[in-house]
């Protein structure tokens, strides 16, 4: 079963970007159920993952350019506008 | 076209804070967000004439400032020249010829939400990414990072879906080993 390691390592990783077919997915969980190092492999990319979700997911709706920010702006475009 | 149509001032005004939100999104960085917010309304006001009037002046800002954030994240990758000489598979360091793990993974105890609000763990995570090579990291940070679709990340970096996720194996391997190494490792070494 450890050959499959690599394999499994690679359906981890996919299943975070795409959907894996039921064969994949059957692969993938006999394998977990059996591999403990895989297992965790699985759980630290998965936290990596959702901890950039977190990232993107952040929500600026209250954002707002500071007025400084603003100043900034617009005098940097006076100048090379001018 | 109404007055102010054509002047960088009035685009700041109006749609100024609009701009700044979508590159925070991208960017998750205010002085970074704010630079590419002034490029924009630049290269806008220099190409003006090629606004063809067919969107609004926002979505044609916003295209504008989409391939600002594309060219700086491929600006800052290049600029660090970074070695990326083995095309050969570099997922074989990881396991054994038999395919077993050459260096067994181990759990990490800590959650996502602290991590997330950790400010030491995110230069950590920085630091990690930033030392993937080219091709990896540029579509680390795009899909990722900035969160864009399958789909716009294989557009911008011009790779295939199935290369794609190549690349975003080997790099959450080399991420992996390096968060191990530089994060979760400390204080358990003993």
């Amino acid at each position: 079963m450890k050959h499959a390691c690599k394999e499994v390592s690679k359906l981890a990783s996919d299943s975070l970007d795409r959907p894996l077919s039921f064969f994949e997915r059957l692969k993938f969980k006999l394998h977990l159920s059996m591999c403990g190092h895989c297992r965790d492999f699985d759980s630290n990319i998965t936290l990596i993952h959702n901890i950039t979700e977190m990232m993107h997911a952040t929500d600026y709706g209250q954002t707002r350019l500071s007025e400084q920010q603003r100043k900034r702006l617009h005098d940097s475009l006076n100048s090379s506008i001018e | 076209m109404k007055k102010g149509d054509d002047d960088p001032h009035t685009w700041l005004n109006e749609h100024g804070d609009y701009l700044y939100r979508f590159a925070m999104s991208r960017l998750h960085n205010e002085e970074l967000a704010a630079d590419m917010l002034q490029e924009t309304l630049l290269a806008g006001w220099k190409g003006f004439d090629r606004f063809a009037g067919q969107s609004t002046i926002r979505t044609w800002l916003v295209g504008i400032l989409k391939h600002k954030i594309i060219d700086h994240i491929r600006r800052e990758i290049r600029g660090r020249n970074l070695n990326e000489a083995i095309e050969n598979d570099p997922t074989s360091a990881y396991f054994n010829a038999n395919g077993s793990w050459s260096e067994a993974p181990n759990a990490w105890k800590e959650n996502p939400e602290d991590l997330f609000s950790n400010e030491q763990f995110n230069k950590t995570l920085e630091s990690c990414i930033d030392k993937l090579p080219e091709k990896q990291q540029l579509v680390f940070r795009m899909r990722d990072i900035s969160g864009e679709d399958t789909q716009t990340t294989c557009k911008t970096c011009d790779v295939t879906t199935t290369h794609l996720h190549v690349l975003l194996h080997r790099a959450r391997l080399a991420l992996r080993i390096c968060l191990n190494i530089h994060w979760f490792g400390k204080g358990s070494a003993s």
